[in-house]
């Protein structure tokens, strides 16, 4: 079911509860040109991961709630779509290396979106 | 002393005198009575020749003894005789003659037998001096050795009648009475000297002498002076000459120093029994020999048999040898050992945090008799610890979540402002309102904000509130996580108020409504904030940044509706949301 290939579309989901971070990163990223999707929770993010399978980063903040909270919510990801860069955040305690999924970077907060915005850049895409 | 007793003195000190022996006493009796012979014939011839004898025969017998007494008798008869006789008679003597020898001899030895028995009283009478005069001597050491004992003793030793009244005390029990003058207590009834429960021990003693007991009981006395003392006493009958009690004996013993010494040693058993600590003691073989009731109670021992119990007992198994190896010599070693250790309880087997504190006990050569220990119960200790531990992981949590939403206003007020000074005015005045929402919320440790105070602080930097703005609506809690983006929306409206609205002229007003319809969590929260007085209104060309946060922040956070109404008398900003959304019901 998953896709094979790395994505090359601009392409994010941002997934966080705090809205005053959430509008920053937005706009972020849309300053680049980037197509923004942004969910409170983690049922909002599977909503719009139902519609689209196009999407090439996820941004995921670890204390989201919903069905899952956000650490199941990014191995679900990692599951469904192989191909997707992973970003976890959080506030709080840092995760441990062997809780994170695979090819997932753990970033604490506050961070720095430049440093992602690099990350992302220097990961391969294949047209 | 007159010459007479002088002379019966002389008579009687030679009476007295040594017995000389025998062929001595017969010789000079013998030679005394010759020459009394001899005196009678020369003075007196013939007449009476007997008489003279006599006086020789008393004063031989009497210095002499019975023996030379009697033979003094038979040779002054035969003397006598003698010259009275006539070698014509037939018996020598005519019967007149024969007669008179006869008389005197019997006379002379009744005489005899008289003064002998004179000599013996005489001499009997002498011996019973000496005897006595040695008695006396005796009598006078007893008394002085006895009064020595008694004056010596610092037990107050009395002598009481039958009735209980005082005949006597002795020195020393006067001294520890403070008694100067005994008579000033003879005579009185020992009883009254006691109060309380001493006097009718004290009367009860005295009755049971009486029967024949011997009675003992302790009581409080004061002394003659007045000072109080505790005494024990000791109460015993005398047996008078017919074997029936005549007198009583008390002696009585000052205890109050020992008293003392023993409350104050109570008091340290006391202190142990009452203190809340754990506090025991143990043998150096491990084997306990003391609890105080708090110890049962934190260990569930309240009804055991506690010496059966060794130190290991209280510990969990992991503990036991780190206690014997470590815990118990360091202690010896050093004096003291403390750390936090686990108790086990023994019904529940829970464990239980505890500060052990153990120290060696010596005995007063400095030899060691066993530990002791005062431990404190630490599990109130360990939760304030934790739970400490655990609001610094909140407060860190939250501090970092503060500095996100501070890193996204700040990038979003850089990435909308014209130029870097608006851009430094508008941050600065941003952070103000996010610092007040803080406030607030710290105050509450992070867990709620009341409306109106978040809506007072945030609002104030921008008009006097009551005046210019006014606030008006019923207490509601906000959860922590609107509080922030509130503020910040209540910053920007009065910020662009103050630029364009009705806080830009010195007339207008502003009126922070709030009101909550229906009950429970799903009741709604209706929030206006009516501008009127102002400047006439127009719709901004340009959305800055802080009317988009006003709108999408709060429509987010609320989860309600949002939405601002550009009306000619002044702008209107309106929020409705589910209650149970935005704040904490109160029950």
């Amino acid at each position: 079911m998953g896709q094979s290939k790395p994505i090359g579309s601009n392409t994010i989901l941002i997934v966080e509860g705090e809205a005053l971070v959430r509008f920053d990163m937005t706009a972020f990223f849309e300053e680049r040109d980037w197509r923004v999707f942004e969910a409170e929770d983690a049922d909002q993010a599977i909503e719009v991961l139902d519609q689209r399978t196009d999407i090439r980063v996820v941004l995921i903040d670890a204390t989201v709630s919903g069905r899952m909270d956000g650490l199941k919510l990014a191995h679900y990801v990692r599951e469904r779509f192989p191909p997707t860069l992973l970003f976890i955040v959080s506030g709080q305690a840092p995760v441990p290396q062997e809780a994170l999924p695979q090819r997932a970077t753990f970033l604490p907060k506050p961070f720095d979106l430049h440093r992602v915005m690099r990350q992302i850049e220097q990961s391969p895409v294949t047209p | 002393m007159s010459i007479s007793t002088a002379l019966l003195n002389r008579l009687r000190d030679l009476t007295v005198a040594r017995p000389r022996p025998k062929p001595l006493r017969y010789g000079l009796t013998v030679v005394v009575i010759a020459m009394v012979a001899i005196v009678q014939v020369v003075l007196f011839g013939s007449s009476a020749p007997w008489f003279l004898y006599t006086p020789a025969v008393v004063l031989l017998t009497l210095f002499l003894g019975r023996g030379p007494g009697v033979l003094a008798t038979i040779i002054s008869s035969l003397g006598a005789g003698l010259v009275v006789a006539r070698s014509d008679l037939p018996l020598l003597l005519t019967p007149v003659h024969w007669s008179a020898s006869v008389i005197f001899l019997l006379t002379t030895l009744g005489l005899v037998v008289l003064v002998e028995a004179l000599r013996t009283a005489l001499l009997d009478a002498d011996r019973l001096r000496e005897e006595r005069e040695k008695a006396l001597v005796v009598t006078a050491e007893r008394e002085a050795f006895l009064s020595g004992v008694l004056g010596s003793s610092t037990d107050c030793i009395k002598v009481l009648d039958l009735d209980g009244k005082l005949t006597f005390m002795s020195e020393g029990g006067q001294r520890v009475m403070e008694i100067s003058d005994f008579n000033d207590v003879a005579g009185c009834p020992w009883p009254d000297f006691w109060q309380n429960a001493g006097n009718a021990e004290a009367k009860a003693a005295v009755e049971a002498a009486g029967r024949g007991e011997a009675h003992s009981f302790i009581g409080k006395a004061d002394t003659y002076q007045g000072t109080p003392k505790w005494w024990h006493v000791a109460v015993s009958p005398i047996a008078g000459p017919e074997g029936h009690p005549d007198r009583i004996l008390s002696v009585s013993r000052d205890i109050t120093e020992l008293r003392a010494s023993e409350e104050e040693r109570e008091r340290f058993v006391r202190l142990a029994e009452n203190s809340a600590d754990f506090v025991g003691m143990a043998r150096t073989d491990g084997s306990l020999f003391y609890m105080n009731d708090a110890a049962k109670r934190l260990v569930g021992l309240e009804d055991a048999d506690i010496t059966r119990l060794m130190i290991a007992d209280f510990f969990p198994p992991e503990q036991v040898e780190t206690v014997a190896r470590e815990v118990l010599p360091a202690a010896e070693r050093d004096g003291h050992w403390a750390g936090e250790l686990d108790f086990r309880h023994f019904r529940t087997g829970e464990l239980i945090p505890v500060l052990y504190s153990v120290f060696p006990i010596t005995d007063a050569s400095g030899a060691l008799i066993g530990y002791g220990t005062v431990t404190r119960d630490f599990r109130e200790r360990r939760r304030a610890e934790d739970g400490m531990r655990l609001m610094n992981g909140e407060l860190a949590h939250r501090l970092k979540n503060v500095l996100a939403v501070v890193q996204s206003v700040v990038s979003q007020t850089l990435r909308t402002a014209p130029d870097a000074e608006t851009a430094s005015e508008n941050l600065g005045a941003r952070l103000v309102a996010l610092g007040a929402a803080t406030d607030v919320l710290t105050g509450s440790s992070w867990r709620s904000a009341d409306l109106h105070e978040v809506a007072t602080r945030a609002l104030a930097p921008h008009g006097s509130i009551g005046e210019r703005i006014l606030l008006d609506g019923p207490a509601v809690t906000l959860k922590p996580e609107v509080t922030v983006a509130f503020a910040l929306a209540l910053h920007e409206l009065a910020t662009n108020a103050a630029k364009y609205g009705a806080l830009a002229n010195g007339a207008g007003t502003v009126v922070l409504e709030w009101s909550v319809t229906g009950e429970g969590n799903d009741a709604i929260l209706s929030i206006a904030w009516c501008e009127q007085g102002g400047p006439p209104v127009s719709p901004p060309t340009r959305k800055g940044f802080g009317s988009t946060l006003i709108e999408r922040s709060l429509r987010s956070y609320f989860r309600g509706k949002a939405a601002t109404d550009y009306r000619p008398e002044g702008l209107v900003f309106e929020l409705e949301a589910r209650l149970g959304d935005a704040a904490t019901v109160n029950e």
